[in-house]
């Protein structure tokens, strides 16, 4: 068995053992569970340990390194222009696709009185986390600092938290964490890290790392502007 | 007892990760077209997304059968108990548990090492990250048993979040607000969601709605906080990723980053000429399971 697969294992077992044994544990001794329930729990204890090792070895071994390989072509071969659509279309794309936008969207339509329709406010993050994604690549290669990205768009953040309506503040607080689904993450961290390896240059680590961090204030910004024009 | 509820509702999590795995496929067929990259990449990247998808697919039906209903029931009963402080301790201690079996999580701590060079640890991000998460939904179950209003967590928490950042190191910043994206997996968000709400529910004077919302901002907002603490600590050391260090397996960056200054387009050819083989190499080892897989 090769090495690789023999390292995911272990990382699996290590994974998921903590969260079954406790859960084992408070359903003997604190919820004293039904029969079923703790059978059930074994059984989707098992899926999820199956899951985990398939999930892993599949991003593992291929799509991390052509994700990083992608990254360094796109930096080396594109044109900034192309560059900055390809991301944009990248962080539309994956929004509209994300199960947990969806979710999010019948939240919203439910506290809005039906005022926000599902695909409007899809649309609106979708557009949100495209424009960031865009600014993160722009970032990267003008080599601005993070910080003066993030701290924008937090401080736009708060001041807009004030003006949005309260059933909105607390979705739209949540819209940041549901964009960026597992599937999704790999491949942006990949990205980042082929396109920062090409550039070279000062602090690869800040450099390579924050698209996600980015990509999460679109959706908050997005949600906040539906609230306080539609609430 | 049949066995009837392992299938339950498979279909609609099968479609789910479908579409999400969709528009990721097309655009780096795209990309592997357009750059004209080896044939070889193609089927590499199809089995990388077979095993992804089916892996995912497991995962979120285990979540769904498995851990829903515990965590639904955990809160009922312990919201039900006199003494529902309980919520608290519990609600760090599965927080905590639960960040270590988040797929992505795992993805971005072997990221970090990697391009860190080393320097900044996986396990260190790791460990860190569950402290957060569970730090932040014991803060979240305090605010449901005791009714203490959203603004008043999630305000000062992004106000001290941007005073961090202009202490913190730049790397870490940047790690930790990838990290509050990467926490709020399905196994945190689905498993401890449901655990507020079968609480909430049972607590008079709590809509579970609206108390369900917000917890998933707590703990995106937990590893920003704590990743920048861990920053502000962490020992000062080279940033940078120290040339001709020790070589991991399938480092490619330090190998693009030596032939680096003044690269002609015909450099960065050969470099990818070494990742090929280094791909193939990969892929022939990931065989055997991707085999077991299909069968």
């Amino acid at each position: 068995m090769p090495e690789n697969i023999k390292e995911i294992i272990q990382e699996v077992l290590q994974a998921i053992c903590p969260i079954v044994v406790i859960i084992i544990l408070l359903q003997l001794i604190v919820t004293k569970s039904p029969a079923s329930l703790f059978w059930q729990f074994i059984a989707g204890a098992i899926l999820v340990t199956a899951g985990l090792f398939l999930f892993l070895t599949g991003v593992r071994i291929s799509l991390l390194p052509i994700g990083e390989m992608v990254g360094s072509e796109m930096v080396g071969k594109g044109s900034l222009y192309f560059l900055l659509v390809a991301a944009f279309i990248f962080g539309f794309a994956i929004t509209v696709a994300e199960p947990d936008v969806r979710v999010l969207a019948h939240q919203v339509d439910f506290a809005s009185g039906g005022a926000i329709g599902t695909n409007l406010l899809i649309i609106a993050v979708a557009i949100g986390v495209g424009f960031f994604v865009s600014l993160a690549i722009l970032r990267i290669l003008m080599g601005i600092p993070i910080k003066y990205l993030l701290a924008g768009g937090y401080i736009l953040v708060m001041l807009l938290s004030f003006k949005t309506p309260d059933a909105f503040v607390a979705i739209s607080f949540d819209a940041g964490g549901v964009t960026t689904g597992p599937m999704a993450v790999p491949f942006i961290l990949a990205l980042g890290v082929g396109a920062t390896s090409v550039l070279g240059g000062k602090s690869e680590v800040s450099e390579t790392f924050g698209l996600i961090g980015l990509a999460s204030i679109g959706p908050v910004i997005g949600v906040m502007l539906l609230g306080v024009f539609y609430g | 007892m049949s066995l009837n509820f392992i299938l339950e509702g498979f279909a609609h999590i099968l479609l789910e990760v479908l579409m999400a795995v969709l528009p990721i496929m097309f655009l780096f067929l795209f990309f592997i077209i357009y750059f004209k990259l080896p044939k070889e990449m193609l089927l590499n990247l199809f089995k990388g997304i077979i095993l992804a998808f089916a892996g995912l697919v497991l995962f979120l039906q285990g979540v769904n059968i498995g851990f829903i209903p515990v965590a639904g029931e955990m809160g009922s009963v312990l919201g039900a108990m006199p003494n529902r402080w309980i919520l608290i301790p519990i609600g760090f201690i599965l927080g905590f548990v639960a960040t270590l079996a988040e797929p992505a999580v795992r993805i971005l701590c072997s990221q970090v090492e990697k391009s860190s060079s080393g320097y900044i640890k996986g396990f260190i991000v790791m460990y860190t990250l569950c402290l957060a998460v569970g730090l932040f939904i014991a803060l979240g179950m305090t605010r449901i048993v005791y009714g203490i209003p959203f603004y008043y967590l999630i305000i000062p928490g992004y106000l001290l979040a941007i005073i961090l950042m202009f202490l913190s190191k730049p790397s870490f910043t940047a790690i930790a607000f990838d990290s509050g994206g990467v926490a709020t997996g399905p196994m945190t968000v689905t498993f401890i969601m449901a655990m507020a709400i079968g609480a909430a529910d049972v607590i008079e004077g709590r809509d579970s709605v609206a108390d369900g919302f917000g917890l998933i901002a707590l703990v995106a907002l937990a590893p920003i906080i704590m990743i920048m603490l861990l920053g502000f600590f962490y020992p000062d050391g080279d940033e940078e990723p120290i040339k001709d260090s020790v070589k991991s397996d399938t480092d490619l960056q330090e190998d693009n980053n030596e032939d680096e200054e003044e690269l002609a387009p015909g450099a960065i050819l050969q470099d990818n000429n070494y990742i090929d083989d280094d791909i193939l190499e990969n892929h022939n080892e990931g065989e055997v399971d991707s085999d077991e897989n299909q069968s």
